[in-house]
């Protein structure tokens, strides 16, 4: 028993992490029909330059807040030189391998910057466990899960309540069409990137307490935080949220029971599966066949 | 690439690989050049999936993997040679290449793509959790010294049989690329409803190009077990799938000797990149993310559009030699008369309660010229659709010939004797003009993948015998002149009769022409409305969709007229041009419209 609500809460806590890189993903692929493929190193990036910020001496929140404004900075600059260049051909071997290859760039910078080894980014939330039904659980543990749903709704509000959103709908229907209704195509584009690496730094933020920062953590995350974002339907941003969650406590439990390789086995197996089930993935649309 | 260039070409490999190891300074320097070697095995396969089939697949190390660990425990722990592991290497990674192709049945793109990673690092995980088979995160040591039935291969002789089979694997790959398998690839990647359309299996195709490259990925995991002697689950991750593709993109995706290039570069680009120390691995990233800016056709690719635009291709085909039309359209043993009978039955087609066929009956007798039309919305297209299997009928059948076609996939219909046109053009853009006309023909070429290989007389002669119809149908349409020309940079108009020549070169029995006069001039209506009759002429059945009522007055035995679903009228055209209910589809009532006269005002 204890275990098991252990390993909820656990999963959750990666599920959020995953929630909301997927959801970085959703944002980037409605609006633009192409992601950065390196979205992991966002989330990279975020962590480590929330370490740089306090030990260059800036207080908690304003290390946080400049690690976020650098983060969507990347973003934009990843939309302008690696995906709007491509965004017009019809293959998307052009965007991915130019995100690819921006991301051993950073990684490499970061190396450099921060050294090859991981640390951990200092936390009140993992100051002292609590104990809820007997298992120790991290208030940071609690705090991811939460910032991921509260985002999710948040984002929803957005789409209801802005024109934004219409905007990146059009977009992502017909770039041409929209750029003639008068709406801004690359202004579109370049926010959600922004956006979406926004929400890659924040995960990158609420993670390295819990696990740690390095220059390469991000590769892994990024990889499930894509398949966890087509699993639940790219189309659909609480499909990408749920599915994250639920990933998250699956690979808990696989991990807690039998090993961490095993771990990935199951995950990318049920990845593989879903796809074949669900085309569009869980909670997707469906996209209509015509001659 | 013609027939010149691909000798000197390989003459120009052959020389390289045999110069190479007289050059080499030192242990080091050949066994990185060995290395390439196996690099690129595996780029050339990849250049299939990736160049030819336009699926893109960030798994490939896990397929390496997969052939490198069968190799290695079989040699190890059953004894077997090089060519009996490296056999079960290829057989393996094949099963695994088939087992990846399905989801592409339903997913594509970057859907694929995390297929293919996930794929990926199924495999490094399953090599890190079984260690009792694979050795866990240690991996396998002391994998035997290659020999082949009893004769040891250590050292330059391992060489030498890495240098043949990169050659003979780039030589099979590059055959098959230059057939009737290459030309399927290309053609269901550029327009797959187009191949469906004239009797390509494209799951099929999809398949053959997946196990092509994965089956030398594996053979290149087992060569490269051999030449290190140890492998361990951190040689096969992401980065290593990463690298494989990017060696086709450097190069120049779908060009043979760009895929080698691409193999060469990025095994040398590290070491060369050495000398940055600190920024080795930033000016790596750099460098591709450059290429990719400003060579989006990579390295190879790029040199050949330069020389194309310096020396341009002849764009014309000569058509001395060819057969007659007659012939073309038709396989000798097939004999004359074929015009093909088309009976639907009560067919009812609905999407999401819209009613687009309503119990449909039509016939279309051997050898007429029977015209379907209709206002807009009346569902011609649909019925189009639905009797080349397309859509899936509600209610109703439909047979040719005698035999009933429901159930069965457009590629199966289109083999029986049904060829179509698109409302919307859908030609192969980037095949040529010629290319297009050999695809059509595709599913009447008998030879197989080994004919293919090794350029068989069998292979030869057919090709030829397609080559040489496709001219005669280029002279049908009147587009010899543009043969060599990119199929996308036709003039609309041209576009229109190049899908025609298509349908034809799949020997049909019956053509569905789906509003071939939309958009077309004047001028290009009269020569359409030739066209058509000398089509019958040949004795081929027509169903044609059009508007344009000049035309079908001109040229069609009989007239169908749809309406909301429903067939109005069939009978010849004087009787249709006179039926009211007819005129009512088109015009509205006599009553109605002097009511709307009346209250306009």
């Amino acid at each position: 028993m204890q275990a098991v609500v252990q390993y909820i809460f656990a999963g959750l806590a990666i599920g959020g992490i995953y929630a909301l890189v997927a959801l970085g993903f959703h944002i980037m692929w409605s609006a633009a029909r192409a992601v950065n493929f390196a979205h992991g190193d966002t989330l990279m990036l975020g962590a480590v330059l929330a370490i740089m910020g306090l030990d260059a001496g800036l207080p908690f929140p304003v290390a946080v807040v400049l690690s976020l404004l650098a983060s969507c900075i990347f973003g934009v600059l990843v939309e302008r030189f690696a995906v709007r260049p491509f965004a017009k051909t019809a293959t998307s071997i052009g965007w991915m391998l130019t995100t690819i290859a921006v991301g051993i760039m950073l990684e490499a910078l970061v190396t450099m910057r921060f050294g090859g080894f991981s640390r951990a980014l200092p936390s009140p939330g993992v100051a002292h466990a609590i104990s809820i039904f007997g298992a120790g659980v991290y208030p940071q543990e609690l705090l991811i899960p939460a910032v991921a749903l509260v985002l999710m709704f948040g984002f929803g509000w957005m789409q209801r309540n802005t024109l934004i959103e219409r905007g990146m709908h059009a977009v992502s229907f017909d770039r041409t069409a929209a750029g003639l209704m008068g709406i801004n195509v690359n202004a579109i584009s370049a926010f959600s990137f922004a956006l979406a690496a926004a929400l890659g730094g924040a995960a990158g933020i609420l993670v390295a307490p819990v696990t740690q920062a390095s220059a390469t953590m991000g590769l892994v995350l990024g990889l499930k935080g894509f398949a966890v974002a087509i699993i639940g339907g790219i189309t659909s941003a609480p499909g990408v949220v749920i599915a994250g969650l639920g990933f998250g406590v699956l690979e808990k439990f696989v991990e807690g029971y039998i090993s961490t390789s095993a771990r990935e086995i199951i995950g990318f197996s049920v990845t593989i599966l879903v796809l074949l089930i669900f085309p569009q993935g869980l909670f997707g649309k469906r996209e209509v066949f015509k001659v | 690439m013609s027939a010149r260039a691909t000798t000197i070409g390989f003459s120009l490999l052959a020389l390289f690989l045999a110069v190479v190891p007289l050059t080499a300074a030192n242990e080091y320097s050949l066994r990185l050049f060995m290395i390439f070697l196996i690099y690129a095995i595996v780029s050339v396969g990849l250049n299939v999936l990736v160049g030819l089939a336009g699926l893109v697949s960030l798994g490939q190390a896990g397929l390496f993997a997969v052939g490198s660990y069968a190799a290695a425990i079989l040699s190890k722990r059953y004894g077997f040679d090089l060519v009996a592991s490296g056999a079960a290497a290829i057989l393996v990674a094949s099963a695994f290449g088939a087992l990846l192709a399905y989801p592409t049945v339903r997913v594509r793109g970057v859907y694929l793509a995390v297929i293919t990673i996930a794929f990926g690092l199924i495999i490094e995980n399953v090599a890190i959790e079984f260690p009792g088979l694979t050795g866990g995160t240690t991996g396998i040591s002391g994998i035997p010294k290659p020999s082949a039935f009893g004769l040891p291969l250590k050292g330059m002789r391992y060489y030498w049989v890495l240098a043949v089979v990169l050659f003979v694997a780039t030589l099979v790959v590059h055959n098959i690329k230059r057939s009737k398998y290459g030309r399927a690839m290309l053609a269901v990647s550029q327009s797959e409803t187009a191949a469906r359309s004239l009797g390509l299996n494209a799951t099929a195709v999809r398949t053959f190009a997946f196990v092509l490259s994965a089956a030398t990925a594996g053979l290149a995991g087992a060569l490269y077990a051999f030449l290190n002697s140890y492998i361990s689950p951190d040689i096969f991750t992401f980065s290593d799938s990463v690298r494989f593709l990017l060696m086709v993109i450097f190069g120049g995706a779908g060009t043979t000797t760009g895929s080698l290039l691409g193999a060469l570069i990025l095994t040398y680009l590290p070491e060369y990149l050495q000398q940055f120390q600190y920024w080795q691995t930033f000016a790596y990233g750099l460098l591709l993310a450059l290429v990719m800016y400003v060579l989006p056709l990579g390295v190879f690719g790029t040199i050949v559009a330069a020389v194309r635009r310096f020396r341009p291709q002849k764009r014309s085909v000569d058509v001395t030699g060819a057969p007659g039309v007659e012939d073309a359209v038709r396989d000798a043993k097939a004999g004359a008369a074929r015009g093909g009978a088309l009976a639907a039955n009560g067919l009812t087609v609905k999407f999401d309660g819209l009613v687009a066929l309503n119990d449909v009956t039509l016939a279309v007798r051997p050898a007429e010229i029977h015209a379907l039309i209709g206002p807009n919305g009346a569902g011609k297209s649909t019925f189009v659709n639905t009797v080349t299997g397309f859509y899936r009928p509600n209610a109703g059948r439909f047979e040719f010939d005698g035999l009933a076609l429901n159930g069965r996939p457009p590629y199966a219909i289109a083999r029986e004797g049904l060829a179509r046109t698109f409302q919307n053009t859908e030609l192969f853009g980037d095949l040529s003009v010629i290319e297009n006309v050999m695809v059509g023909y595709q599913h009447r070429l008998a030879y197989n993948a080994f004919d293919a290989a090794v350029r068989t007389p069998r292979f030869r002669a057919q090709e030829e015998r397609c080559r040489s119809a496709a001219i005669s149908l280029l002279a049908f349409v009147g587009l010899t002149d543009y043969a060599h020309e990119k199929a996308r940079f036709l003039p609309f108009g041209l576009q229109r009769r190049l899908e025609i020549a298509r349908a034809l070169a799949a020997s049909p029995r019956l053509v569905l022409l789906d509003e071939p006069a939309a958009g077309l001039t004047k001028r290009e209506i009269e020569s359409l409305d030739q066209m058509i009759r000398r089509i019958a002429s040949l004795g081929i059945s027509i169903l044609l969709i059009e508007h344009h009522v000049d035309l079908i007055m001109s040229v069609a035995d009989r007239v169908t007229v749809l309406d909301y679903g429903v067939v109005i009228a069939s009978d010849i055209p004087d009787v249709i041009q006179n039926d009211p209910r007819v005129i009512e589809a088109y015009l509205g009532t006599a009553g109605s419209a002097a009511e709307k006269v009346r209250e306009a005002s």
